[in-house]
């Protein structure tokens, strides 16, 4: 935690925590009122959006514990994120997003040059005419040629670098339509001619500006599951030297068989085995558990798994790069370049298009040089309303737009989408994998059964209530009774927490810990309450379904998608969870190479699997299939790797997502056919010279409207699938 | 029309100003929370912020009135 | 309230008036035997008031460094009382204007009675009076609110607010004494607009400097709104008030521009006027109380700030369609018509983000006259949005133009929206500024919203039915091609419509005496409200506070 910590040039920490409580304004003004009033918080400012909070410290070794630990009595558990990272790939422009607000001041200057140049257009197209005219035009020249220059820059450098290395894409004949309006029509200003298109050149800009804006928006969230778990891991540890003294050093430099100290909230850096100390470990990121296990001298470690309560030292087994962790990360690396080969429609698309307009262009300047002998401006303007007319506007929004209206009701939804693609490798899917400990079944424990008198009952609340341990508050949660009254609590990390309760000591924890002072029989598991000298009770932990999950199997599978479990559980429990679902094909004890392996067999058999995940076992096949979701509780790694983020609690946005997944898809089929359909009418037109670059950039901006318009259709659709809210 | 060689410069930049704005309020990051901040409102307190941060926005000695 | 001003604060307050008083002497002194020497008399009663009053309570006792710690709304209270106040003036003056054009004799024959001296006192009494003192009253309220900032000082809001208000007066005192440079919503002479600059500044440089203060790094939505609306009006007034005195010692002067250029000016200056000072602000209003009373977040944030700059482009060049079919270039015309069009789009938009942002509120509109006031401004601004593009067009425009149809356009906009969100607001923030439980009487705010929606929709009506009558008889043409109907057939044919504005007229007049009474007696007669313990809040005010309605 403390590596996580961004020390400023003024001498201030600030440090950026995930909240996945988040929910409301309500949520927003109650966390920031609480960290406002502590004196060890200069500042908080919560992200609804991100569900994040950044947290300014009076000073940079401010002690985060009592903070961290506040919020999660406050009801909101909070993780850390590291500063970079993390934050871009769980959705919404960062602060420094360079490209992406790049495009959007290109677009904003676009916008205000269109706007103001089709101002003096109307006037000169309604009838302004002499000087009045003429000075309109060199006042359209004054905006347009700055305009271009500014915002032209992402076309003209892509169609630069395409032709250098001799290729074509789409901003080859955008670069020529605009270039040559604006060269042509400077042309027609010094030499007072009576038709001049900067307004074709800028909105045309304007258009392909916003699309490609919307394309970035939905492109750039998706980051590489890789590079989000590596900049989780600590970049250094703590390595005791010859005089017994801790010093900080490389992650790369630390050798097997040194010892390490970690303190409580930092995550374990290389696998290791403790030597002194004992705490509670929160293995979330490997194993998708969320209940902390207790850990002490001689326990191993693995990377990547968080140390809670305790400062342990440790001795290094191997080096950073042969952790389970360092393996995962490769797998997924290895896993995510199979999916690297789809192609999205646009792209697609684009390939066939971009030749195609080049020759029509081409042909058309030639056809009307031979026809009109030579005349070259003629020739040239019916050519460039040719490149304006196919310009490619409403096929580079008919993918973005309707991506993006799709996300925003999807969010509604409560769920997150972190690349476009994702929708239309969602609309593909022919079958469905999910995981099963935390993903069909919630993480968090309930208790199975628990027989015990009232004076246990009240004893074990109070205990209970005084932990922060989730299995501890699992407890209280079922107890739910009065507690009594308790003094000298005191938790003993990796054990449990013990108290006097009427002068009686009481002890909630493992079993063979409160045995230390009570009766426990030998076959008891889980957590044990008992009082000093008396018979102790166990309280039993057990799994249960996550909400909805049997509506989303059943309307999958009433979709036509066929539903696998593949869990790294043992084949008893799995076959129970099958069985609940009615799922026929359950495979346990699946290790993540495993889990791979299966979904390298479907692609093989050309089919597009679905994988719902949220450990980091899962975090690899995540990356493997062909699409992929995780809960809003999976591991950091498994939310890192999803396409797509539950938001809430239950189960039934896979269903919904599906579904509108494949309604955008609709939608996008109906914008190509939409802009072909454009083109395949006005392509004729313009090339028999029909059409001047202005009514070119009209009908080209009606189509785009046009496209937008059929994408927010995609707000209207009634939800047939699950219920929304 | 001669006056609009004098309402389009004005209307100009007061365009101009406002892209400025406009640049302005990406860079200081305003539209990084959009959905917090317009919850915020619903929310805030009857009394100013204070802040305990050493950057003397809200010092109690700004409070003079304009000469 | 002068108890809460520094000592530093009443030495500059006695400065200002005192300046303010030998302006006053100098007018009268330079202006004797003109007009001017009245308004000379007008500014040394005003700023000699303000004098007497700081003076008589110099040695009050002192506020403490406590009142940092809270938010300065002083300027906020006596803002809305003086909004209330000119509302009921200028809508008074409005039922009366209206009731001349019925029963011509009631003007008894004073010269300063005359229609044309009436009406200015009107548009200006509930423009600038009940609007301008109803958005700087606000205004100040959002900013300190969203910034959780306290104004930088004590005296410029009131220098902004007084100020405002001794130019409201010098202009409504000047149109009754026949002082006009007749450019419609401009009618102030130099002097007026001279100062009316001054104070504009001072606002923005306020404004600028409470954001600077901010200690909420987000500016919200409102803000940018209320900025729109100070920054432009201060440019478009500046441009549009370009004029010569005739001399420096009366209140005649010449415009800068003539003709048809004049009427552009004006018109780029009217229509942005009703677009910044009429639209924007009081949008920047509704986008803070509406979610504030419905409790709500706004429906799409990004919306708001997307229309925002919408309304702001599109605005600046509509002026030029008050001039269809005049002398003005057939071009530019059409530049203005097609504006007017596309201004549509970010009208709506707004309109619909702020009905959706009410969409699962609506027991709260059923149960809180309050909210239903700010839900039939913006059904009445999506409404009168809408008729403005429809009339700019040519056709429609050949037949409402000149037609009582403007006027039912007009006051479509400014009874339905402008007045109905201010009193939506007010309502809202009077039990907060004034730290009461509820308002007097929710009962009174109930018969007020029926009395106001009842006077806009007979008004409305009557001007749209006479508008369409007037313009039909004026184009209807006998067999050999010669007007059928004489110009005062036409206006006889007016008289009922006429009545039933006026009648509208006093309805809404009654409805606005009733809100002034209601805040008034909210002040002088609901206890304090005790901060309850029952939620987490620190607010003395306890916002938001939707009120439940009592059994009946």
């Amino acid at each position: 935690m403390r590596a996580d910590v961004c020390v400023d040039e003024r001498g201030t920490g600030s440090i950026r925590f995930s909240v996945a409580n988040l929910r409301c304004g309500g949520c927003v003004a109650t966390v920031e009122h609480a960290l406002r009033e502590r004196a060890d918080v200069a500042a908080a400012r919560v992200n609804l959006t991100l569900r994040q909070l950044v947290i300014t410290l009076p000073q940079p070794d401010t002690d985060l514990v009592p903070i961290v630990d506040s919020m999660a009595a406050l009801g909101f558990p909070v993780t850390t994120v590291a500063s970079t990272g993390l934050s871009e790939v769980a959705g919404g422009a960062p602060a420094g997003a360079g490209m992406g607000n790049s495009l959007i001041r290109a677009l904003a200057v676009a916008g205000f040059g269109a706007a103001n140049i089709m101002a003096l257009s109307v006037g000169s197209w309604a009838g302004a005419d002499g000087a009045t005219r003429t000075t309109f035009h060199w006042l359209s020249a004054v905006i347009a040629v700055p305009v271009v220059l500014y915002a032209g820059r992402p076309f003209f450098s892509s169609a630069w670098s395409a032709l250098r290395s001799r290729r074509l894409n789409m901003d080859v004949p955008i670069a020529l339509a605009v270039g040559l309006t604006l060269l042509l029509s400077l042309f027609e200003t010094i030499s007072g001619g009576e038709h001049v298109f900067y307004d074709a050149a800028v909105t045309l800009l304007f258009f392909l500006l916003a699309g490609r804006t919307l394309d970035h928006l939905m492109r750039d969230r998706a980051r590489s599951a890789v590079t989000g778990l590596e900049r989780m891991m600590p970049r250094g540890a703590h390595v005791r030297q010859a005089d017994g003294s801790f010093v900080w050093a490389a992650i790369d430099t630390v050798q097997p068989g040194a010892a390490i100290a970690i303190e409580p909230g930092a995550r374990i850096p290389v696998d290791c085995t403790i030597s002194e100390g004992i705490t509670d470990i929160d293995r979330a990121l490997v194993t998708g558990e969320p209940m902390s296990v207790a850990a002490g001298p001689g326990d191993t470690l693995e990377a990547g798994t968080l140390n809670l309560t305790g400062t342990i030292v440790a001795r290094v087994l191997r080096p950073a790069g042969q952790s389970f962790l360092a393996q995962i990360i490769a797998m997924q690396g290895a896993a995510e370049t199979g999916r690297g080969r789809y192609v999205r429609i646009a792209d697609r698309v684009a390939r066939l298009y971009a030749p195609f307009v080049h020759i029509a262009a081409l042909m058309t300047f030639l056809g009307w040089l031979l026809l009109t002998d030579g005349d070259w401006r003629r020739a040239l303007f019916v050519a460039i309303s040719v490149l304006i007319i196919t310009c490619p506007c409403a096929l580079g929004l008919a993918v973005p737009v309707a991506h993006v209206v799709a996300a925003g009701r999807l969010l509604r939804m409560g769920v997150l989408m972190k690349d476009g693609s994702a929708l239309e490798r969602l609309a593909e899917i022919d079958s469905a994998a999910f995981d099963k400990t935390g993903t069909l079944t919630t993480g968090s424990p309930i208790i199975g059964s628990a027989a015990m008198g009232a004076a246990d009952r009240a004893g074990a609340m109070a205990l209970a209530r005084a932990s922060g341990h989730p299995a501890a508050k699992a407890i209280a949660r079922y107890l739910n009774c009065e507690p009594d009254t308790i003094v000298d609590a005191q938790e003993v990390p990796g054990n449990g927490i013990e108290a006097r309760i009427g002068g009686r000591r009481a002890r909630l924890g493992r079993a063979a810990w409160v045995g230390e002072v009570a009766t426990v029989p030998a076959d008891m598991e889980g957590p044990v309450f008992g009082f000093e000298g008396q018979v102790a009770t166990a309280f039993a932990l057990s799994e249960t379904l996550r909400p909805g999950a049997v509506q989303v199997v059943e309307a999958l599978r009433s979709g036509g998608v066929p539903v696998s479990i593949l869990s790294g559980d043992g084949a008893t429990r799995v076959d129970q969870i099958a069985a609940l679902l009615d799922i026929a094909d359950a495979v346990p004890d699946a290790s993540p190479a495993d889990k791979i392996a299966w979904l390298e067999r479907r692609r093989s058999e050309g089919r597009h699997v679905l994988m719902v995940g949220d450990g980091l076992n899962d975090a690899p096949a995540l990356a493997a299939a062909h699409v992929s979701m995780a809960p809003a509780s999976a591991s950091d790694a498994g939310r890192t790797a999803a396409d797509f983020i539950l938001l809430r609690e239950r189960l039934e946005g896979i269903a919904q997502a599906w579904w509108i997944s494949r309604r955008t898809a609709g939608i996008v089929r109906q914008n190509f056919a939409a802009a072909f359909g454009y083109n395949v009418v006005t392509i004729p037109l313009a090339v028999a010279g029909m059409v001047t670059p202005l009514m070119a950039a009209l009908a080209m901006s009606a189509s785009s409207i046009v496209v937008v318009a059929n994408a927010l259709r995609l707000n209207g659709v009634s939800e047939q699938n699950g219920s929304g809210r | 029309m001669t006056i609009l060689f004098v309402l389009i410069p004005v209307a100009l930049c007061l365009g101009v100003v406002g892209l400025l704005v406009f640049f302005w309020t990406m860079r200081s990051g305003q539209y990084d929370d959009l959905s917090g901040d317009a919850e915020r409102i619903l929310f805030d307190e009857d009394t100013p912020l204070i802040q305990r941060s050493n950057d003397g926005r809200q010092a109690p000695e700004q409070d003079r009135p304009q000469p | 309230m002068i108890a809460n001003l520094t000592l530093e604060d009443r030495g500059a307050a006695l400065l200002i008036n005192a300046i303010g008083m030998a302006i006053g002497m100098v007018m009268i002194l330079v202006g004797l035997g003109d007009l001017f020497a009245v308004h000379g008399l007008l500014v040394l009663g005003f700023c000699g008031g303000l004098f007497l009053l700081v003076a008589r309570n110099l040695n009050a006792p002192v506020p403490g460094p406590e009142r940092l710690a809270s938010y300065y709304d002083d300027p906020t209270r006596v803002g809305v009382l003086l909004s209330l106040m000119w509302g009921v003036v200028g809508m008074a003056m409005g039922t009366w204007v209206a009731a001349l054009l019925a029963w011509p004799d009631l003007r008894f024959d004073g010269a300063w009675s005359s229609f044309g001296r009436l009406r200015p006192v009107h548009t200006a009494g509930v423009i600038f009076g009940f609007g301008g003192n109803a958005l700087i009253a606000t205004s100040f309220h959002i900013m300190q609110r969203t910034c959780r900032a306290r104004m930088p000082g004590q005296f410029a809001p009131w220098f902004v607010l007084l100020g405002f208000n001794l130019f409201c007066l010098v202009a409504a005192s000047g149109y009754l004494l026949g002082i006009t440079q007749s450019k419609e919503y401009a009618e102030p002479e130099w002097y007026a607009d001279i100062w009316l600059v001054v104070v504009w500044i001072a606002y923005f440089v306020l404004y600028i400097r409470t954001l600077a203060r901010r200690a909420e790094p987000h500016i919200y939505v409102a803000n940018w709104y209320y900025l729109a609306f100070i920054l432009v009006m201060a440019v478009l007034h500046i441009v549009n008030n370009l004029a010569m005195p005739a001399s420096f010692a009366g209140v005649k002067s010449y415009s800068a521009f003539a003709g048809v250029q004049d009427a552009m000016t004006q018109w780029w200056y009217g229509h942005n006027a009703v677009a910044f000072f009429l639209t924007s602000g009081f949008l920047g209003m509704l986008y803070y109380f509406l979610p504030k009373r419905a409790e709500r977040p706004i429906y799409s944030y990004r919306l708001s700030i997307l229309s925002f700059w919408g309304i702001t482009f599109f605005y600046i060049w509509v002026g030029s369609h008050h001039l269809l079919y005049t002398a003005l270039p057939l071009w530019v015309q059409t530049l203005g018509v097609t504006f007017s069009i596309m201004l549509l789009v970010p009208s709506w938009a707004s309109a619909g983000n702020a009905l959706m942002t009410l969409n699962g509120a609506w027991n709260k509109v059923r149960d809180d006259a309050t909210l239903r006031f700010m839900m039939v401004a913006v059904v009445f601004y999506g409404l009168s949005t809408f008729e403005g593009s429809f009339m700019s067009l040519r056709p429609v425009n050949s037949l409402s133009h000149y037609t009582d149809w403007t006027i039912g356009h007009v006051h479509s906009g400014a009874m339905g929206w402008v007045a109905m969100i201010s009193f939506g607001s007010i309502y809202a923030l009077t039990p907060l500024l004034w730290r009461r439980e509820t308002m007097y009487s929710w009962k009174a705010v109930e018969w007020h919203f029926w009395l106001a929606l009842a006077g806009t929709v007979i008004y409305v009506f009557a001007m749209w039915n006479g508008g369409l009558t007037q313009g039909l008889m004026w184009r209807t043409y006998a067999e050999g091609g010669t007007l059928r109907y004489t110009f005062i057939e036409s206006l006889v044919a007016m008289h009922g419509y006429y009545i039933a504005r006026a009648f509208g007229g006093l309805l809404f007049v009654i409805g606005a005496m009733i809100a002034l009474w209601n805040v008034v007696m909210t002040i002088r007669r609901v206890p304090v409200r005790e901060p309850e313990r029952d939620y987490p809040t620190t607010s003395t005010a306890l916002e938001p506070a939707v009120p439940v309605m009592p059994a009946e």
